[in-house]
């Protein structure tokens, strides 16, 4: 047997490199609760998350998109149960269904040249990138179970069970899907352009997650 | 405004460099090791290298006055480099750390140094006379992370750091018997060791890549890696600051910043270039680059041959060689030093970068 062959097997596992050595000191990050490094947000239920969508439609049936994007921009859900931010989502979202291509980019400018402006798009580009995150599975799982393959109506709000986009009946909801993740991204083009690159890295390294 | 003197010095990245208070040495931190480089006519020649690192050197600074060279690395270690007639003389400093050091620089006196590290704690080293050593004491309290960068106030006894928990603090590292007693400022009148003086955290929160006072010491810059720049006035000790004032950019984030007088700050970072921010306690605003864009020489368009235009299609499948960036640096800027001052205002200063590049701008 040569002098090679002496490893043994605890020797030649790396497993030691897998002790979590964080745990065991009492002043490391695992030991604290991340969230006291930041301040508290506000709180929000779902019936807020509802109030808010209905005025942001009533603003929108009355032709008032800016207002109803800067008044959505305006209340980003941050502090909430998962189905009020899954609302409010959907309301940004039909807000942006109702804006014309040819209206994006001035209406952005107008947004973006304001007091808190590059704010109010960092939120925009928050809730662009969770409706491209929103992956038909991961919403459909809430309601239909087990199938996370069915391509469902990814726009559909399930808090109401109303929509005024996306789900049209009669159209099958892959189009829907489709069409919504368009608008996503014309939108995510569009807010590039006017708030540049540090917008999304913005987003990144925010800790206030829509 | 004349050009900018580049000196592309390697293919390694810069972790971070020092001129001498003569501006003819020039210390660099390239891998494990610390390259010196002195200036002959117009160009930096390679003369010493320091060894004795045996991780990346992270972070490099030398005393203007006494041209001590103190550097700290990814071993944990700080060593301070005495400059004597046969060379330079390491001695190693108790920093009792179980973590990178990441950033080392000299206090503006010249008695203490500071060093940032991944053990979530900034040591201040002072050296000892009655053992011959140097010997560290803790900043440890409020921090939660990696400090990524430190910055002395002029008093050299506050201290700020910037922090990948995202704040940026200002500490006082007052050791008694090394320090004076600091004349009351804004951020605080009595100043024993650890007195947190400030914490300031922006909106969105990003890991605090720079920090830095300005000429007076009574603001304090910082940037951080949403693209930002913030601004703090403090107005009296436990109080509120007067203000503090948010830049965001469309631009990438900035990796270091410096103060211009009380009215300018010059950042660069992952953009590759030096920006200018103007302002005040009312408010900042992004002013323009350092860079003028329309340099000749680099990225100018030759007069291209069909012969070469047909070569380049059929060879890279595309006309124009475009792997050039248009600015002087191409790769992340990581430092920022001033290199010539007068008074408050920086008339020169130099930066380096990944690129293994240090250029020496005017101002």
């Amino acid at each position: 047997m040569s002098i090679i062959q002496q490893h043994t097997e605890s020797s030649l596992t790396d497993a030691w490199r897998t002790i979590n050595i964080d745990a065991l000191d009492p002043d490391s990050s695992q030991n604290f609760p991340l969230s006291t490094l930041h301040p508290p947000q506000p709180e929000f239920s779902d019936q807020d998350a509802r109030n808010l969508q209905s005025q942001i439609r009533q603003l929108l049936q009355a032709g008032d998109a800016e207002g109803a994007l800067r008044s959505a921009l305006e209340n980003p859900i941050y502090n909430a149960p998962d189905l009020a931010k899954e609302t409010h989502l959907q309301t940004v979202i039909e807000v942006l269904q109702r804006i014309k291509v040819n209206e994006m980019t001035p209406l952005l400018q107008k947004i973006y040249n304001d007091d808190r402006g590059s704010e109010s798009l960092d939120v925009l580009m928050k809730y662009l990138f969770k409706g491209m995150a929103a992956t038909p599975s991961g919403i459909s799982s809430q309601h239909t179970g087990n199938s996370p393959r069915t391509p469902t109506k990814l726009m559909t709000p399930q808090a109401t069970g109303f929509s005024q986009i996306g789900g049209r009946p009669g159209i099958t909801s892959g189009d829907s899907t489709g069409a919504a993740m368009s608008v996503l991204l014309s939108w995510h083009e569009k807010v590039v352009e006017v708030a540049g690159l540090g917008c999304i890295g913005r987003v990144m390294t925010d800790f206030r997650r829509v | 405004m004349s050009a900018p003197e580049v000196h592309h010095l390697f293919h390694n990245p810069i972790a971070d460099h020092s001129f001498s208070a003569d501006r003819q040495t020039l210390a660099i931190a390239r891998d494990t090791t610390v390259e010196l480089y002195g200036r002959v006519g117009n160009s930096f020649k390679l003369k010493d290298e320091l060894k004795g690192h045996d991780k990346t050197v992270t972070s490099i600074d030398i005393a203007p006055n006494s041209g001590r060279i103190v550097t700290c690395s990814q071993d944990r270690n700080a060593l301070v480099w005495e400059p004597t007639p046969q060379g330079y003389k390491p001695t190693l400093v108790l920093l009792r750390i179980n973590r990178a050091a990441t950033f080392v620089r000299w206090s503006p006196n010249e008695t203490k140094f500071a060093v940032g590290s991944g053990d979530r704690l900034i040591a201040i080293c002072y050296f000892e006379e009655e053992n011959d050593w140097w010997v560290s004491k803790h900043l440890k309290k409020p921090i939660r992370s990696t400090i990524t960068t430190v910055a002395w106030h002029p008093n050299s006894v506050l201290l700020a750091a910037g922090s990948t928990d995202a704040h940026a603090r200002v500490l006082s590292s007052f050791i008694k018997g090394v320090d004076a007693r600091p004349e009351p400022t804004a951020w605080g009148e009595r100043l024993p060791f650890n007195t947190i003086c400030g914490e300031y955290l922006n909106n969105s929160a990003g890991w605090i890549h720079s920090v830095a006072f300005s000429p007076s010491g009574d603001a304090l810059a910082f940037a951080s890696h949403d693209s930002s720049i913030t601004v703090v006035y403090p107005s009296a000790p436990e109080q509120p600051p007067k203000a503090a004032v948010t830049i965001n950019t469309q631009l990438l984030p900035f990796m270091s910043l410096i103060w211009n007088g009380e009215a300018e700050i010059i950042a660069a970072g992952y953009d590759c270039e030096a920006f200018r921010f103007k302002g005040g306690i009312n408010g900042w605003q992004l002013s323009g680059m350092v860079e003028a864009k329309s340099r000749p020489g680099l990225g100018d368009a030759r007069e291209e041959s069909a012969l070469n235009m047909f070569k380049q299609m059929d060879l890279k499948g595309k006309v124009k060689d475009d792997t050039q960036l248009k600015t002087v640096h191409q790769n992340t800027v990581t430092m920022l030093r001033p290199y010539e001052t007068s008074g408050d205002a920086v008339t020169k200063f130099s930066s380096s970068g990944v690129d293994g590049r240090l250029v020496i701008w005017n101002v």
